[in-house]
Order: structure tokens, then C-alpha cells, then sequence
């Protein structure tokens, strides 16, 4: 079902409707993985989702040329705005398909299926609310938000772009947003940034999900909206939304692990990380139903009667306030610098945006080329948050590096 | 530890929007969204002065704050190195 909810354009103050979006709607008879910019950009994709066709939505900081190429071999056609580079192996598409990209274990994306009906996770009439999305598009916690506004009535949504996430107080207040699901890299920058301000926003819920929720970021907005409700989610594109916790609290009660209940997923802590058995699961790359336990690459620990959920067992994608970068991708880059001849990506913990790119780089024989040449190079290549800020000059690639083939 | 006076970081700041072809206003009232200076730029001045300095800066320390002005951003860096 096609609610008729309103959708803005924080950037630009456009308005539109789902139903208005459904009508310009051009599907596409080929499987297509539309490289987006913003998050409006993917709405007309999603909309053709109605009469059918296979979908998957990349922000284009995310896409490496390995996972383009592995697209296009698995029959998708990437498309770039105006520009279209078909699939090498083309084939039908499977109609009502959407496809999510998650991290693999071996930190490779690999491809999760669902359909809208598997990402509408949210049951039960809903007070009407305008929700802000400032997700990186194509996340799981995104399409959560975007069928929300397409299938729940009276849910409106306003669209952040993470790069635009400094300034979305102010779109919020001109837009009547009542609601907010962000990660809690988000709401720390916006506590940081905003915090005096805040109180003019008269929110009823707040949502943290997409990354580790710590009991600090949940103290410091319930004191900041003490009249709304602080909600945290546990989601990933392999189990749905499976961890929905309210009561203002890390963690969830331990009590719920290794419980039976219908309807319900089955969580789990084994060897250290999170086990999850989902009735809103998806499909793996094939197709198959992912039916029976996930190991969900997150590590859980039991501290205090709660569950806390602590991060990432793996370390090879970064999250730039709010926006996905591949490492992979970012060193790509600097490696195709004619006067570069090793680089090596990482995040490091900064303030606002949680993690910043930062880089190790030995220029080839006799260049010259310094870490401010660099980085002029790469923001003229590279979205805002992908661009490394601080970038370190070696003289030589480190022995125990040279060992490794993705560092 | 080593710490940064405020001069010492303003010369880091105005480094952070060099880089960018810009030019640091001397006026510290001069509006951060006037000039540009945006979270990666914060973030990035923060990683130079925990550089500089070789310590992690506690952002937990500062509390609920607004930080619309360079005098912000430099009230805020010179008080949090040793905190």
C-alpha cells in the first residue's frame, strides 16, 4: 500500500508526495543499482518499486570499482544519474526485489534480499508524526524510514543529507519535524552543536539505531527532550529491526536472550557476539531464505542484568557521521595518484562525526607531493566525509604492511 | 603534556581552511556557517591539536554548548586540553 505522506527535501524545501512520486514513476525492466548522491535522488527508484522491478540503492561514497564490478556481474545495471553502465551479465529482473548491502566477513559487502514488505517492520496504527531521515541512503535504517513514509498513513518524512547534517535544525523547524531516528554519532554531534537550541524542537520521539548505543547519548537526550520518547534499535539488513528498547536505557534485559516467543526474533550471545534468529530476516545473494541463526558480526557482552552491544567485530568499514565509507575505496584513490606509490586508509575518533579518515602515504621516487596536495586532490574526487583530512607522509611502506593485502 | 594557547590555535584553524583556499577572519564573532567551517573541519582541528599537543582532547568535558563562532571553537579547544 502507497500512503499519499509528504516528502521534503531539507536542502532545497521541495515538497512532494509519494503519490505524486508513484505517478512520475519509470520503472526500470533490468535489475539496476542506482549510485546516489543524495537521498532524494533514490525516490523515484523506490517509487517504481510499485509496478515491479529489482532494486538496490549505493551512496556513492560506498561503491568501490570491486563492488561495481561484482554488481555488474551479478546482472545490475549501474546507474549514476544520466549515466548508465550496463550489467556484464545481464538477466531478468525479479520483480518487488530491493537489495541492501551489509559487510561481510571478510569485510567485503555482500548483497541481503528483502522486499518493501520485509523493510515495513512497523505494526499498528501510528500517531501522525514528520520524521527526519538524515541515514546514509540505501542503509537498512534509511529504507526503515523511507516505508515508513511510503506505507504507514500520516507519517511524513524530511531528508537530510548526511553532508548536510550540521545545518538540519533549521529545516526541521520550518518542516514541523516531531520525530527523529538518527545514529547516535548524530545525536552527539547535535548535542554538541545544537544543545542550547535544542529545547525549541518539541519532539515526541527520539530513535537512535545503526551503530552501538552507549547509556551517555541516551542520559543526554532524555535530559534534552524530556518530553519524548527515547527509543534505541537494534537493525541490520540480514535480521530486520530485532532490538526495539524504550526505556531509556543501554542495552536490553538479559532476560530476553535464548527466549522463545512467536513472532519475535530469538537473540543470542555466543562466543562474545550477537546471535539473532529473525521473523523480519532476508535472503541471501541466491535468493535463500535466511531462516535459521545469524551471527550477526557484533560483539555483546553481559554487564549489570543488560545485554550491551558494542561495536563491530570487524573494522573495514568506517561511518563518517552518518555516511558509510569504504576504506577499500578510499585507498583505491590514493593509490591512482600518479605520485603515490602506497597508501593505507583507517578511521580515527573524532569529535562530532565519531570517526574521521585519516591515511599513511609514500610518495613514488622523487615526488614531492605533500599530505595538502593530496588532500586538495582527493576532495575534488571523493564525497566531503570520504576525503582523508589527515593525511601522514612515510618514507618508506612499512615492512609488516607489505605483508597484508588490505590494511 | 604540552598545550596550546589561543593563539596557537587559531594559527591551526586558519591552517584547516588554508587548505581549502580560505581565508581565516581575524574577527573571532565571525559566524562559522559564514565561512564554511563545518563537523569534518571542527573534527579535523580537533585531530591537529590532540597532534600537537599528543593527547586525546575529553569532548565529554564540555558539556551542552553552542558553537556557532571561531571564539566558540577556540573557547572550547583551549579549555579541554588537559581535562
Amino acid at each position: 500500500m502507497i500512503a499519499d505522506n509528504l516528502v521534503v527535501d531539507a536542502r532545497t524545501g521541495r515538497r512532494t508526495t509519494w503519490g505524486e512520486l508513484v505517478q512520475r514513476a519509470v520503472p526500470r525492466p533490468t535489475p539496476t543499482a542506482h549510485v546516489v548522491e543524495r537521498s532524494v535522488d533514490a525516490l523515484p527508484a523506490v517509487a517504481a518499486l510499485k509496478d515491479g522491478g529489482e532494486l538496490l540503492v549505493v551512496a556513492a561514497g560506498r561503491l568501490d570499482e570491486a563492488l561495481a564490478e561484482e554488481l555488474r556481474t551479478a546482472g545490475f545495471d549501474l546507474v549514476a544519474g544520466d549515466e548508465v553502465r550496463a550489467a556484464t551479465s545481464p538477466r531478468a529482473a525479479e520483480d518487488g526485489r530491493v537489495w541492501l548491502l551489509t559487510s561481510g566477513s571478510t569485510g567485503r559487502p555482500k548483497r541481503v534480499g528483502h522486499t518493501l514488505g520485509s523493510l515495513s517492520t512497523v505494526t499498528g496504527e501510528l500517531a501522525p508524526r514528520t520524521w527526519l531521515c538524515p541515514y546514509s541512503p540505501g542503509t537498512y535504517a534509511w529504507w526503515q524510514v523511507i516505508t515508513l513514509g511510503l506505507g504507514v498513513p500520516g507519517q511524513d518524512l524530511v531528508l537530510v543529507d548526511p553532508a548536510d547534517l550540521d545545518d538540519w535544525l533549521t529545516p526541521a523547524l520550518e518542516h514541523g519535524v516531531t520525530a527523529v531516528s538518527g545514529t547516535p554519532t548524530f545525536w552527539r554531534r547535535t548535542l554538541m552543536r545544537h544543545g542550547a537550541e535544542l529545547q525549541k524542537l518539541p519532539l515526541e520521539q527520539v530513535t537512535l539505531g545503526g551503530e552501538p548505543v552507549d547509556q551517555a547519548v541516551l542520559t543526554q537526550l532524555t535530559e534534552a527532550f524530556p518530553d519524548a520518547r527515547v527509543s534505541w534499535i537494534y537493525a541490520s539488513s540480514e535480521v530486520g529491526a530485532s532490538i526495539v528498547v524504550h526505556d531509556g536505557r543501554a542495552g536490553f534485559p538479559v532476560e530476553w536472550l535464548d527466549r522463545d516467543v512467536p513472532g519475535r526474533p530469538r537473540l543470542s550471545v555466543v562466543d562474545g557476539e550477537l546471535v539473532i534468529t529473525s521473523p523480519h530476516h532476508g535472503t541471501d545473494a541466491s535468493g535463500a531464505e535466511m531462516t535459521g541463526a545469524v551471527r550477526t558480526g557484533d560483539a555483546a557482552r553481559v554487564e549489570d542484568g543488560r545485554v550491551l552491544v558494542t561495536g563491530r567485530l570487524d573494522r573495514d568499514e568506517l561511518n563518517v557521521g552518518g555516511s558509510k565509507v569504504s576504506v577499500g575505496a578510499v585507498r583505491d584513490l590514493l593509490q591512482s595518484h600518479p605520485e603515490v606509490a602506497w597508501a593505507a586508509v583507517r578511521g580515527r575518533k573524532a569529535p562530532l562525526v565519531g570517526t574521521m579518515v585519516v591515511a599513511d602515504v609514500v610518495a613514488g621516487p622523487g615526488s614531492d607531493v605533500n599530505a595538502d596536495d593530496l588532500t586538495r586532490w582527493a576532495a575534488e574526487r571523493l564525497p566531503e566525509y570520504a576525503v582523508p583530512r589527515r593525511i601522514k607522509m612515510l618514507a618508506e611502506i612499512p615492512a609488516k604492511e607489505t605483508l597484508k593485502s588490505d590494511v | 603534556m604540552e598545550t596550546l594557547d589561543r593563539p596557537a590555535v587559531r594559527k591551526l584553524m586558519a591552517e584547516v581552511v588554508a587548505v581549502q583556499g580560505k581565508t581565516l577572519p581575524d574577527d573571532d564573532t565571525a559566524k562559522l556557517a559564514d565561512i564554511g567551517f563545518r563537523s569534518l573541519d571542527f573534527s579535523e582541528l580537533a585531530l591537529r591539536v590532540e597532534d600537537e599537543i599528543g593527547d586525546e582532547l575529553n569532548f565529554e568535558a564540555a558539556g551542552l554548548r553552542s558553537i556557532e563562532t571561531i571564539g566558540d571553537v577556540l573557547d572550547l579547544l583551549v579549555e579541554i586540553q588537559g581535562q
